[in-house]
């Protein structure tokens, strides 16, 4: 297979694929529906390139492993679905807390308790809300294609080296399950140095620790706050979103991952019957495209759609700081959200504000 | 007579080949659950078969084997 040349795969398998083309030869999980292709295809393909796949006992095991290998300074990744992450919550906020970048995938499925195994985005708040006690962030990417799971890998191990954060891609089970072509990259060299990991030194230096203990109130305020220095860094600089004929739109959607797919057709048949709509879609859910929201001057009013209750709306609530009005339309467990469904929403909230 | 078979194990119940079907004859048993929990597709009259292959075409996973 060469470079550039086109290939089907499913999202999951394709995801894998490109966490080993980014240099990720470390994976610890634990299998769940509808995720489990990503530890299979690890299963099988990291033995062969010299990587360490290993299924652990639990999620709870797996997630400590990921702290462990990262902490030693390898690019290393788990992944698993809407209950295991629920699971992983304790182990991601020390991850969080030493400074350790990995990578988490979430392909999610319909909750809460064990919910459904179809596709549902009803994990957004306990992604972009930090998923664990104590402050902290994950950078949280949401890929709407399959060839975005391929092209958001390689970027969310570089964004969490560079900022020394866990980094979260949010799919879902539709994403997962799908098939679709994609273009796979270069494998990736070159990986950055991490002079703080703990990876032995044969007394060359002094020791690093690698620690989220700090007994002394002051000292933790000192590190809590240079952490969200870092943050600040992550919101001002690291600003993701697709804005898809918003220019001149009345009706302004937001949508991201699967339900942005279904979204993406619905403007266009709008746009068919004369409405003027679009969709912005946020590729990170934190930090939130905030600025994207801003650039909708000709909005009257905005939709979010989920597969979910409500959640990411609240964040384009914030983002367009309450000055216009912004509905909301969902389909919950499991139901994915038709196109003709939303085009009837788009068509409501035109009627009422265009 | 034709007929097809559903390779329980690799089916995630989407329905391509239900709405493949020209027939529409398939659909999924919700009676069976493979080990990844999803509903299986089901030939629900084998009468009606006739090994078309529409939906071995259509099945992403290549769960589906027709016997023409």
């Amino acid at each position: 297979m060469t470079a550039s040349e086109k290939v089907l795969m499913k999202g999951n398998e394709a995801l894998a694929e490109a966490a080993i083309l980014a240099g990720c030869r470390h994976f610890f999980g634990y299998p769940i529906t509808p995720q489990t292709e990503v530890a299979a295809y690890m299963s099988k393909r990291l033995p062969k390139v010299g990587g360490c796949y290993l299924q652990a006992e639990s999620e709870v095991a797996s997630v400590n492993m990921v702290l462990g290998a990262g902490a030693a300074g390898v690019r290393v990744m788990t992944s698993t679905s809407s209950p295991g992450v629920s699971l992983m919550a304790e182990g991601i906020s020390y991850i969080a807390g030493c400074d350790v970048p990995c990578l988490i995938i979430n392909v999610q499925r319909a909750g809460p308790g064990l919910g459904g195994i179809q596709p549902a985005q009803g994990d957004y708040w306990q992604a972009t809300r930090g998923c664990g006690h104590g402050d902290f962030r994950l950078i949280v990417l949401a890929p709407s294609t399959v060839q975005e799971m391929v092209d958001l890998v390689s970027v969310a191990f570089d964004l969490g080296d560079r900022y020394r954060v866990p980094v979260m891609i949010l799919s879902d089970g539709l994403l997962g399950q799908m098939m679709e072509p994609v273009v796979l990259p270069e494998p990736q060299g070159g990986l950055p140095p991490k002079p703080w990991a703990a990876c032995g030194h044969g007394g060359a230096r002094e020791r690093n620790v690698v620690n989220s203990l700090y007994i002394e109130p002051p000292e933790l305020e000192e590190i809590i706050a240079r952490r969200f220095d870092r943050y600040a860094g992550i919101e001002a600089s690291e600003q993701r979103c697709e804005s898809y004929l918003t220019e001149d739109a009345d009706v302004v959607l937001a949508a991201y991952g699967a339900s942005a797919r279904v979204c993406r057709s619905a403007v266009d048949a709008a746009r068919g019957k004369g409405i003027r709509a679009g969709m912005v879609r946020p590729i990170t859910l934190w930090p939130f495209p905030v600025s994207a929201f801003g650039q909708c001057k000709a909005a009257k009013a905005f939709l979010t759609v989920e597969m979910s209750t409500g959640q990411m709306v609240e964040d384009v609530r914030l983002a367009v700081n309450c000055g216009r009005p912004v509905e909301f339309f969902g389909r919950t467990g499991g139901i994915v959200p038709s196109p003709a469904e939303v085009l009837a929403r788009i068509e409501d909230v035109a009627g009422r504000y265009a | 007579m034709p007929t097809i078979i559903v390779d329980d194990t690799r089916c995630k119940g989407c329905e391509m080949c239900v709405i493949a079907c020209p027939r529409k004859i398939i659909v999924l048993d919700k009676s069976a659950m493979n080990g990844k929990g999803y509903h299986p597709a089901r030939l629900a009259d084998p009468s009606g078969c006739t090994g078309c292959g529409s939906c071995a075409l259509m099945c992403p996973d290549v769960a589906i084997t027709v016997i023409a």
